[in-house]
């Protein structure tokens, strides 16, 4: 099963030119299959090609570090998407990037979600890119306020001043960080504005102040009211003709990964 | 309402159009009440259902004559006769519908709600077709949507696309359902119908263009309203609606056709392109310019109130408010007092600090004895303020609070409840058979109660009859008479129309609180009470119904005697204070001439208006939409405002002002926040606090023999109350005498309509 | 004694939690006397190079005033996070990265402080 997915996953991701252009025929006929089928010109057709290759990476990578992974999906923008454990960060992310079919060798972002709602309610997300394969990775890996997450600085230097923003605006601490500080926010700033708990308003207003000849911070006294826009219509509105939202990404089988390590 | 006889067949057809008709929803709240009704309207089967005489089997033939139906394939118990759009209500879908409204009678003329019917040969309009047993309706099939889509094509094909520049945009039933249900595409080439706006006086903008005939306001006039200004001339593409000849709209409820009105093309004059309803603030609240207690819905943006509507209430206001409620608001920012004031050497009032006024008023009141201090509570005070100062007058030893409205205090005078309240209630006149009105004119003291008088004439065969002036109800009555010898005579049973009271099965008595203000005001009460007795025995009604009532007609009068406060200025104008503290007293009772030279008035309210001009010190209070306060409604239902606004300039809420100057005064009350002052007035009264509750009145007999006590002489002269007609209605309060909207109302009603026009923007 | 444990029964009763740096309250607690002493040391450099009006003696009462405003902490995870914090803090102080306005913020000197009786609330404005 792994030997043959290793086989599609080479021949997916490009040693045979021949194969290439097989799939991509095969994609133009998916194309042109979903158009049939879907005539909503709003409607992104599916790629069914994109997708399977997609999938069966994830299924491949997955196979191979079923300690740490968790749960691959592919969502429907065909984002091929890791959901890993914290403690896999330093290995996932070696693995990704040096191993010879993947090579995300680019770090191009890594950012923190705030869901409050969650026990763990910070998902620390990397996206990375590679130049080998032409093609996109996204890990997801979660923590709460008082955890340390692994810092990514001994695989990819970009993490550097990522990790310092996630730090400054979400309060996530990285184990291991060479210089975590402060990037964005002024000395002396308290809290963490991108968490969801935090006012939009924030806490403290600035004002030159004419007696003490400096600026100074006070809690902050809206003299404005806040705009609030209600969007709801007074009247009648009609739930029962609102479509479901789309439904989830559908998840691809993946490892089903052991809920602890 | 022809049919009442000749329709006693099940299945015979029903008419629909029949106002009788739209009072039988199902999911009415009040369906045990109104189903008698429904007996005589419709079938013969679901005539004995519910008639208190029928027996057991009654109720079993009631329930096998539930019929069936299906909704989108799932299956509902509905009574025969419902509609196919309440049907859908009940199994929780909505029709999208343009003509329909509950409270009105069935036009179907809209065609919106069409719904395919499994195995019909077309759609059916889903208002005003009853269900058959067994019929699947298909509310969202393909053939459902595209009757939709078709109707919307056609009824946006005279539409103008003006959204942008319309009031109604953001809450507008077209543009959402077109959302909706509506295509993406047009396929309308052709040039678009115009029509001339009307000019139906200063509430209401007409932009006629937009109207797409759905009739609800006609209905509304004509239904509702009870006048019949508005119609529809022409037809086919020429049809208008209007009031043919150029008029005012002239109903004290006018305002609601701008909330029925689907579209933009009836929208309020006043709040015209001033905001969008998503960019407002909406705070629920309790309208006080009468006693009634509407509810309603303060919209607020930037801390500024931009427009009133009405709130869902089917026990006070069902969905309507009354025009004062609704355009007076711009009173609310005019004529403001904002800042203590003072009045200086030379007679001048001048602006001056919190703290100076307070120390003054301290001052005041500690060099003088305790009972030389008096306070006169107005129209607008709320619980919260009536109890912090009837306890700081308390502290200071005098016992002189008063109302500046009258009431009778001899004989159980304010001791028993039942005295001074409005015991049926107001939902409760839907259930009466006959009513006996006493020196009011319910049309303009309580819009929303003679709406409901209204409607209950119209539906349930209401008798109303009328001792006092012959004024214009927006319904037929028996006039007896204006003077107050017809009263004897009721009450002794000699005039003719005893038999009729005695005859009635429910009968209700309201006496207006106008014509409690006359010095007879005792024996008028007396006489009431008895002639409620009277019919009251005669009609051998259930112990639970009440009989007398009393209409009031400000806001504050029922929590003031609630809280003891004596009704009446007399013991001040015989005891002249030396003290004289005005709580919003803008009714002029009590003048300078009553008092001595030396002595000191105190003005604490919101308006400058009649009261603040004559006084010492003025302490600006919070209006209505300012605060939160406790109000009573004529009912005793107790309800409480909320704040939608601050309060402008220096201006602090009433409890807190007279809680400051307890403190400086050295005689603290024990309240430093609002729920602290709930308790309090818990303490005194608990139904005061129980929100949205109508506490139970009771001793009518006591009241009755007590009040026999009092001297029975009543003046010759005619019961005429205060608001005669609809010009008198505007302005009766310090706020709305000081709203430009109510004024030119007041204008437009005595010079016409094209006295306040203004040229028209758009 | 007590505060192993406390460690122990919050180990106990919750998972066992990656710690951040200490291991029990009472490492905790020897960063926390650390760190104390870091800024104590500090505060007359800052005084005399940020050209502050304060004396090391009002300067000391803040910092003591400021740990003690956290002194009821007592998980471990939270005491390492707070001094992370606030030795950020100290190495833009030292650094001076930092400006006199930050370093005054402290001391709150512009702030007036909120009214709590009924009558200066009253005075001051419509819902203190």
């Amino acid at each position: 099963m792994a030997a043959s997915l290793v086989r599609f996953v080479r021949g997916g991701l490009g040693r045979s030119i021949h194969v290439v252009r097989n799939s991509c025929l095969l994609q133009q006929q998916a194309r042109l299959q979903s158009s049939t089928t879907e005539n909503r010109p709003t409607v992104r057709p599916s790629d069914a090609v994109t997708h399977n290759k997609l999938a069966a990476f994830g299924e491949y990578v997955a196979e191979i570090m079923p300690k740490y992974i968790q749960q691959v999906q592919v969502t429907c923008y065909n984002e091929l998407e890791l959901m890993i454990h914290p403690d896999g960060v330093i290995p996932v992310l070696t693995f990704l990037k040096d191993h010879t079919n993947a090579q995300f060798r680019n770090m191009i972002d890594l950012t923190a979600v705030d869901v409050p709602t969650r026990q763990n309610r910070f998902e620390i997300v990397y996206n990375f890119l590679s130049l080998r394969y032409n093609s996109r990775i996204r890990v997801k890996t979660y923590t709460d306020e008082l955890t340390p997450v692994d810092s990514a600085v001994p695989v990819h230097k970009a993490a550097n001043w990522y990790e310092r923003e996630v730090w400054d605006m979400f309060g996530v601490f990285f184990a291991n960080h060479p210089d975590l500080r402060r990037i964005l926010t002024d000395y002396g700033f308290e809290g963490h504005p991108f968490r969801k708990d935090f006012p939009l308003s924030g806490y403290v207003e600035v004002r030159y102040d004419d007696e003490v000849k400096r600026m100074v911070a006070e809690p902050v006294e809206l003299s404005q009211e806040f705009r609030k826009f209600d969007l709801n219509t007074p009247w009648e509105v009609f739930p029962a003709y609102r479509e479901p939202k789309e439904a989830a990404p559908k998840l691809e089988a993946g490892d089903q990964a052991p809920e602890k390590k | 309402m022809n049919d009442d006889n000749n329709n006693n067949q099940p299945k015979t057809k029903l008419n629909f159009r029949s106002p009788l008709f739209w009072s039988r929803r199902p999911n009415s709240e009040s369906i045990m009440l109104r189903l008698p009704t429904v007996g005589r309207a419709l079938a013969g089967a679901a005539k004995g259902s519910l008639a208190p005489s029928t027996t057991v089997h009654t109720s079993m033939r009631a329930a096998s004559n539930m019929v069936e139906v299906f909704v989108d394939g799932k299956p509902v118990e509905v009574e025969p006769g419902t509609t196919v759009l309440q049907a859908c209500e009940k199994a929780g879908i909505q029709i999208p519908r343009f003509c329909y409204h509950e409270r009105l009678s069935v036009a179907g003329n809209c065609r919106m709600c069409l719904v395919e019917i499994e195995k019909a040969p077309k759609p059916v309009a889903a208002c005003a077709m009853p269900v058959m047993k067994g019929w699947n309706i298909l509310t969202n099939s393909e053939k459902t949507r595209k009757a939709r889509e078709g109707v919307m094509e056609f009824l946006l094909a005279n539409h103008p696309l003006d959204c942008p520049i319309c009031d109604q945009g953001g809450e507008c039933d077209l543009q959402d359902q077109s959302m909706q249900f509506g295509s993406d595409r047009s396929r309308f080439t052709e040039g678009k119908r115009a029509v001339e706006d009307k000019n139906i006086g200063p509430l209401i903008k007409t932009i006629m263009t937009r109207c797409i005939q759905c009739t609800r306001c006609v209905r509304f006039a004509s239904e509702i309203a009870g006048v019949e200004d508005l119609g529809t001339t022409g037809r086919g593409n020429n049809l208008q609606i209007g009031t043919y000849v150029e008029k005012m709209f002239m109903s004290e409820l006018s305002g609601n056709v701008i909330d029925v009105c689907p579209v933009g093309a009836l929208t309020s004059k006043p709040y015209a392109f001033t905001a969008r309803p998503w960019e407002t603030r909406k705070t629920e609240s309790i309208d006080v310019l009468d006693a009634v207690g509407s509810n309603i819905v303060v919209s607020t943006r930037g801390g500024e109130v931009m427009r009133v509507m009405p709130r869902l209430n089917e026990d006070v206001n069902e969905e309507w408010i009354s025009d004062k409620t609704r355009f007076s608001y711009d009173g609310l920012k005019r004529q403001r007092l904002t800042q203590p004031m003072v009045k200086d050497d030379s007679g001048q009032l001048t602006p001056t600090t919190w703290e100076d006024a307070l120390t003054r008023i301290a001052g005041a009141l500690q060099s003088v004895q305790g009972s030389e201090v008096a306070a006169i509570a107005g129209g607008l005070a709320e619980a919260e303020a009536l109890i912090s100062l009837k306890d700081l007058l308390n502290r200071l030893d005098s016992e002189n609070l008063c109302t500046e409205e009258v009431f009778p205090m001899a004989g159980a005078g304010t001791d028993l409840r039942s005295n001074y309240l409005l015991n049926s209630r107001i939902a409760g006149i839907e259930e009466c058979d006959l009513l006996l009105l006493i020196g009011t004119n319910p049309r303009y003291e309580a819009p929303m109660f003679n709406a409901r008088v209204r409607k209950s004439w119209l539906h349930n065969e209401l008798r109303v009859a009328m001792v006092g002036h012959n004024v214009d109800l927006s319904y037929t009555y028996d006039h007896l008479g204006e003077d107050t010898s017809v009263l004897k005579e009721l009450a002794n049973g000699t005039h003719p129309f005893c038999q009729v009271l005695s005859a009635a099965k429910r009968p209700v008595v309201v006496v207006g609180s106008g014509a409690l203000q006359r010095d007879d005001g005792a024996a008028i009460l007396s006489v009431v009470s008895t002639i409620a007795q009277n019919a009251r025995t005669s009609s051998g009604v259930e112990e639970g119904w009440k009989v007398l009532n009393v209409l009031h007609r400000v806001a504050s009068q029922v929590a003031a005697l609630d809280l003891g406060y004596k009704a009446g200025v007399d013991a001040i104008r015989k005891n002249p204070p030396k003290v004289l503290f005005l709580l919003g007293a803008d009714a002029g009772c009590i003048t300078r001439a009553d008092l001595p030279k030396d002595s000191l008035i105190i003005y604490q309210g919101h308006h400058g208006d009649v009261g603040a001009p004559m006084a010492d010190i003025i302490l600006p209070g919070a209006a209505y939409t300012e605060k939160n306060a406790t109000y009573v409604n004529t009912e005793g239902r107790s309800q409480h405002t909320r704040v939608a606004v601050t309060p402008p300039g220096a201006a602090r809420e009433d409890w807190k002002i007279i809680r400051a100057v307890s403190e400086l005064a050295g005689v603290t009350l024990p309240y430093d926040s609002l729920d602290e002052v709930r308790s309090r007035l818990a303490e005194v009264s608990p139904h005061l606090v129980r929100y949205d509750d109508v506490e139970e009145a009771n001793y009518f007999k006591q009241a009755n023999e007590l009040a026999m006590a009092v001297n029975q002489d009543l003046i010759a002269a005619p019961l005429i109350p205060p608001q005669l007609t609809v010009k008198d209605f505007y302005m009766t309060d310090s706020i709305s005498r000081a709203s430009q909207t109510m004024a030119k109302c007041v204008k437009a009603v005595t010079e016409g309509a094209a006295a306040v026009d203004e040229p028209s923007v758009c | 004694m007590a505060s192993t444990a406390a460690a122990r029964t919050a180990a106990g009763a919750a998972k066992v939690v990656k710690p951040i740096f200490s291991r029990d309250l009472d490492e905790a607690k020897r960063r926390v006397r650390e760190l104390y002493r870091a800024w104590y040391r500090e505060i007359p450099h800052t005084v005399s190079i940020f050209q502050l009006d304060i004396t090391n003696r009002q300067g000391r009462d803040k910092l003591r005033e400021m740990f003690n405003q956290n002194k009821h902490v007592t998980d471990p995870r939270v005491i390492d996070m707070l001094v992370i914090k606030s030795k950020m803090e100290l190495e833009e102080t030292i650094k001076v990265w930092k400006q006199k306005t930050h370093v005054m913020r402290y001391f709150k000197e512009t702030e007036e402080p909120r009214p709590t009786d009924f009558l200066s609330k009253f005075y001051q404005g419509h819902d203190p």
